[in-house]
């Protein structure tokens, strides 16, 4: 019953949010589908801030400040639904893949199947494990929450430079949501940390699902389903109680609504519309708030967009150039109430991290080609086998599928640069990171590395496959050519 | 929804492209499935039987916070011994020192072979769980 109510707290707090500033995602079920996953992850997001929030405030009344948040995001709700009136569900839909109903039918069973096999598989899992799968679990994450729920006023104890190794420095997203239901329930329940992994983890493949059957169809949706959920890495870091899947959630989450937010103005001329760019920029600060790795993609995000869009001169094709400032200003809206609690627990909670040591020691290592060397082998090698899927690896096979269904005319988009150059650089940030790391090389690559590739998956999948899907030989009319 | 027409050949291509990613991913699905442990054959968590279950009569004895110090076995063991300790004494912080008025000692697989002269024993609590108090501490 506690469980429920805190669950059902933190899921209306993120769907009332969800659905007051962004109306316009409903109609279909993969509008609904959508909604919901956003809503519980942006939910987690929110009461994990609320509850971190009321503990720096040096109170325990936890289920009074959730009700307290979830009533003004209540009467938030209602003031904007009602200025905004019945919205018009919008058309997203362009060109899907082409398949016969043999092969419709067959992509179908296939995407029933390999659903049934993650969560049969997710579910062995967390029973098998209900401590977690990895020191981190343990070590850090649950280790966190413990202190944040058992520790009262002392639960700043365990972020200091006494236990290093837990990472004091790390953000609470996923500490803070766990302590939250532990709070509720009044003791520490091993099954708590599970059940948000499983969460997220079902989250991620159904945003990735719903979001690309809205932008692509059925077929492009189903085929990236499959893929993410036959990738065998993804479903044992979802039950391994890492902050991994969390992140690409939000990674995903962020990457996504940009695109929808983009296309309500170039598809559906809903200029007006800014929730999709708030809630993009409320989910990029949840990245933050989940690991120092989304704080990284946070930056990536911002430089790509002002390398696409400010970088280059506008194009007056564009029926509204989605490069104005006031849809910059509205992700930043979304960004700022998290990024407050992010310095907030930087300047009075974390300690210094550990990955950055003195100028000359990290001079001396960025001048040294054989670290070059090996980070790029592991790369490469960590690239075909981060997943591990069996005989042929996706990351080799995504490229030939690609081959075999492109066609000759390409249609690039902005924004797909704009997102692919945001992964990219996050990307490429990690590579910087191992490049300085004052740890041993080949320990921080090894154990760390394929999660990092983790991370980015979902979202690689979801542009991979609405960038495949839109290799068509003809604009449909239903699709303005994008500038 | 409609898809556009195409040429035959790209169709085909396509349709290859889709079966060439369904078999692969059908495979790496057979596969997770058959790797996943039976019900069956679960064990008991290990974190569990290594952190809480063992520590639970010692945690009863400590104090619900500051620091302890902690002494424990050396070899693979001693760093993941030494994690599980913490986990399970947390909110209590362990500090990997024997320096503290009270230090806990972690030896599962050995006896107790080399304790420090400062330290003396306060509670065996079995199982391979000491409670050492600092000699000056008394």
């Amino acid at each position: 019953m506690a469980i429920a109510l805190a669950a059902a707290i933190s899921m209306l707090s993120g769907y009332l949010l969800t659905d007051a500033v962004w109306p316009h995602a409903r109609g279909t079920v993969s509008a609904w589908l959508m909604k919901l996953s956003l809503a519980a992850g942006l939910g987690l997001g929110i009461s994990s801030c609320g509850f971190f929030v009321t503990g720096m405030a040096g109170g325990d009344h936890f289920v009074v400040s959730d009700i307290l948040l979830l009533a003004v995001i209540f009467v938030l709700y209602v003031l904007i639904r009602v200025r905004s009136g019945r919205p018009i569900p919008p058309n997203w839909v362009t060109t899907d893949f082409e398949a016969p109903g043999w092969l419709r039918l067959v992509l179908a069973s296939s995407f029933v199947v390999t659903t049934f096999a993650a969560l049969y598989c997710s579910g062995q899992r967390m029973v098998a494990h209900e401590h977690g799968d990895g020191w981190d679990a343990f070590a850090i994450w649950n280790l966190h929450a413990r202190f944040l729920f058992l520790g009262g006023p002392h639960w700043r104890d365990g972020f200091n430079a006494l236990i290093p190794w837990s990472h004091p420095d790390y953000p609470l997203l996923l500490p803070a949501a766990i302590a939250r239901f532990w709070s509720y329930l009044g003791h520490d329940n091993p099954a708590v940390p599970s059940l948000i992994g499983f969460v997220f983890t079902l989250c991620t493949v159904t945003l990735l699902v719903s979001s690309l059957a809205q932008l692509r169809g059925r077929n492009a949706a189903m085929l990236s389903g499959i893929a993410l959920s036959a990738t065998p890495f993804f479903i044992e870091q979802g039950a391994a109680q890492y902050a991994d899947i969390p992140l690409s959630f939000f990674i995903l989450a962020s990457i996504v609504l940009l695109h929808f937010g983009f296309r309500s103005q170039w598809r559906n001329n809903l200029t007006h519309l800014h929730g999709p760019w708030l809630l993009a920029g409320l989910s990029a600060g949840f990245a933050g708030w989940t690991k120092n790795e989304g704080l990284l993609f946070l930056g990536a995000i911002f430089l790509a967009h002002l390398l696409t869009f400010r970088a280059r001169p506008s194009s007056e094709s564009a029926p509204e150039k989605p490069t104005e400032r006031k849809y910059e200003i509205s992700f930043v809206l979304g960004l700022i109430p998290v990024l407050v609690v992010i310095i907030w627990f930087r300047h009075s909670v974390a300690t210094a991290g550990d990955l950055l040591s003195s100028p000359a020691i990290m001079l001396e290592k960025i001048l040294t080609p054989s670290r070059y060397l090996a980070i790029l082998r592991w790369y490469v090698k960590d690239l075909l086998r981060f997943g591990e899927w069996w005989l042929v690896p996706e990351t080799a096979l995504l490229p030939i599928f690609y081959l075999l269904v492109r066609k000759k005319r390409i249609r690039y988009d902005p924004l797909l640069r704009s997102s692919s150059a945001a992964l990219a650089l996050t990307f490429a940030g990690y590579f910087v990171i191992y490049l300085i790391t004052p740890r041993d090389l080949y320990w921080h690559l090894r154990f760390s590395l394929n999660r990092l590739f983790l991370q980015l998956w979902p979202a690689t999948l979801f542009l991979f496959f609405l960038f495949v899907g839109r290799q068509s030989p003809a604009p449909s009319q239903n699709e303005p050519e994008i500038p | 929804m409609d898809a556009p027409s195409s040429s035959p050949l790209h169709n085909k291509r396509t349709t290859t492209g889709i079966l060439l990613l369904l078999i692969c991913c059908l495979l790496s699905s057979g596969r997770m499935v058959f790797s996943t442990p039976h019900p069956a054959h679960i064990m008991r968590n290990s974190i569990a039987a290594r952190s809480d279950d063992r520590f639970a009569l010692l945690k009863a004895r400590l104090p619900s916070a500051g620091v302890v110090g902690y002494i424990g076995e050396t070899g693979d063991s001693a760093l993941p011994d030494y994690y599980l300790t913490q986990y399970a004494l947390a909110p209590l912080v362990v500090d990997h020192s024997t320096n503290h008025a009270k230090v806990v000692g972690n030896f599962r697989s050995s006896q107790s072979s080399w304790i420090p002269p400062d330290l003396h024993l306060v509670q065996d609590f079995g199982n391979g769980v000491y409670l050492f108090a600092r000699k000056e501490a008394n």
